[in-house]
């Protein structure tokens, strides 16, 4: 009972819950900005930059503004970080899945999941009662909007392909366990050609959520002083900056499990030939899942983060949910079509 | 160990909030200039933000006009600590030649300590550059004091 218990702090705290979305999301953050720059050639900030900004925001005086409610104001961006460690406890790694989580989770709960970070930065932004923050949080909310429906799309597309492929109940898997294990078997989703559109659809999706170039209209800093942030300063500011940092890992990090998801299968083969057995071999696989998916999600933050933010310009808002609602939405939708038809 | 990153990162990540004070705009441009692939100043952690909350070093430039000086004032108040004022070519140090005007409230250095004066007019981006990452030494010397 008692060691349950620890091996749920443990798994919590830190492998995949605090430790681990905080050392490679920002890591992901750092690779992100050095990526830009090398793509606008410039030198560029060294990678560990993120962490130098996070600790320097943690020695900075916190100000909280007069006209704010100071517990809503303190207390969002810690519930926004939450959450998100959360759902990065519900995305597995390849077969490295937590059994209590994985079984109950499905893909439905991430989408609530993914609300609350935008929620809480609403929410602190809102108790400063700060203009630049109302401007912000009104686009925000238009901005997780946009993205909701093209998500839902490419998620019911990839749950209705494996359901109709494992033979589930209703024809619909929305387990994530199920989607990843079953490409451990049939391969990677990605080389099915009727999921290639909601890939793309996928891909354009995660600048957005998590806000980065050309749609972050809700923190336009050289326009609205970074919108709801603009309140912020201090550790409260270096925490929503981490969340920042961890929902590019988590976004990334469902794309490669619900695309790339066969490709763990590999290491099997590697760790076999390397002649290992037993808690060993165990061990080395889920080290080598581990690198692998972080090695992926650079590769998708490149593509779809970092290449997207050194061609564009920001786009207007009435321009973002346009494009979601068009573009990005009739891309999933035929996914949708193509999979209900059992192509 | 939480400490020691702290003190080891705050002269690592400076954030500019750049105030024009009655500038002609010419430091105003070389500013930016000093952030383009040129001179490419984040790869020293510098960058620019839109609210003095968020900022360690504020960039003065202009000569503090009557109209802009308590706006400067206050802007500068917002700045959480540890911070450092840094003034941009000669108008915010001597009033240049805007001197004993009627509209000009300067120096800067009447009102509120300034840490590091970049002369010239405009100062070239490699001397900006060096002025600012002085900047960066004090930052992390202030924030050894205020631990204190």
């Amino acid at each position: 009972m008692i060691l349950d218990a620890l091996k749920y702090l443990a798994y919590v705290l830190i492998f995949p819950g605090f430790l681990f979305c905080f050392l490679t999301g920002l890591l992901l953050a750092g690779i992100d900005r050095k990526l830009v720059a090398r793509m606008q050639k410039r030198v560029g900030p060294p990678i560990l930059q993120p962490f130098y900004d996070f600790f320097k925001l943690c020695g900075k005086k916190t100000i909280v503004p007069a006209a704010a409610n100071k517990t809503v104001f303190l207390m969002a961006p810690l519930l926004g970080l939450a959450s998100l460690v959360v759902l990065q406890l519900f995305i597995p790694v390849f077969r490295f899945q937590i059994a209590a989580f994985s079984n109950v989770a499905d893909m439905i709960v991430i989408l609530y999941l993914l609300l609350i970070p935008a929620v809480s930065i609403i929410m602190g932004g809102a108790s400063t009662g700060s203009p630049y923050a109302g401007i912000g949080l009104s686009r925000e909310m238009v901005t997780v909007l946009a993205c909701e429906l093209p998500l839902v799309l490419v998620l019911l597309s990839v749950g209705r392909y494996v359901g109709t492929a494992i033979g589930a109940k209703d024809g619909i898997s929305f387990s994530l366990s199920q989607i990843v294990g079953y490409q451990l078997e049939g391969g990677s989703l990605i080389t099915k050609a009727s999921l290639i559109p909601a890939a793309i659809a996928f891909l354009l999706v995660i600048p957005g959520e998590t806000g980065n170039h050309p749609f972050d209209a809700a923190e336009a800093e050289t326009e609205i002083c970074e919108g709801m942030l603009a309140e912020y300063s201090g550790a409260p500011l270096g925490v929503f900056k981490l969340s920042h940092a961890i929902k590019m890992l988590t976004m990334t990090s469902l794309f490669v499990m619900l695309f790339f998801g066969g490709v763990g299968a590999g290491v099997d083969n590697l760790v076999a030939l390397i002649g290992l057995t037993g808690g060993a071999a165990t061990a080395v696989t889920i080290i080598l899942d581990i690198l692998l998916m972080f090695l992926l999600c650079v590769v998708v933050t490149a593509v779809g983060i970092s290449l997207v933010h050194a061609v564009t310009a920001r786009l207007k808002i009435e321009q973002i949910f346009k494009y979601y609602w068009t573009v990005v939405s009739a891309l999933a939708l035929l996914s949708l079509v193509l999979v209900w038809y059992g192509l | 160990m939480f400490k020691k990153l702290i003190a080891e990162s705050t002269g690592k990540s400076p954030w500019l909030f750049h105030i024009n004070a009655g500038s002609c705009n010419g430091c105003d441009i070389e500013l930016v200039s000093v952030l383009t692939p040129r001179y490419d100043a984040e790869r020293l952690g510098f960058k620019l933000t839109g609210s003095p909350r968020h900022a360690d070093i504020v960039v003065v430039t202009g000569p503090v006009t009557e109209q802009s000086l308590n706006r400067v004032l206050r802007s500068i108040e917002q700045v959480p600590d540890p911070k450092c004022i840094v003034t941009m070519g000669s108008c915010p140090q001597s009033g240049n030649v805007f001197r004993g005007s009627y509209s000009v409230a300067g120096p800067l250095s009447k009102y509120v300590h300034v840490d590091v004066d970049v002369a010239g007019c405009t100062p070239k981006p490699e001397a900006v550059i060096d002025g600012l990452y002085l900047a960066t030494q004090i930052l992390a010397q202030k924030r050894k004091e205020m631990k204190k």
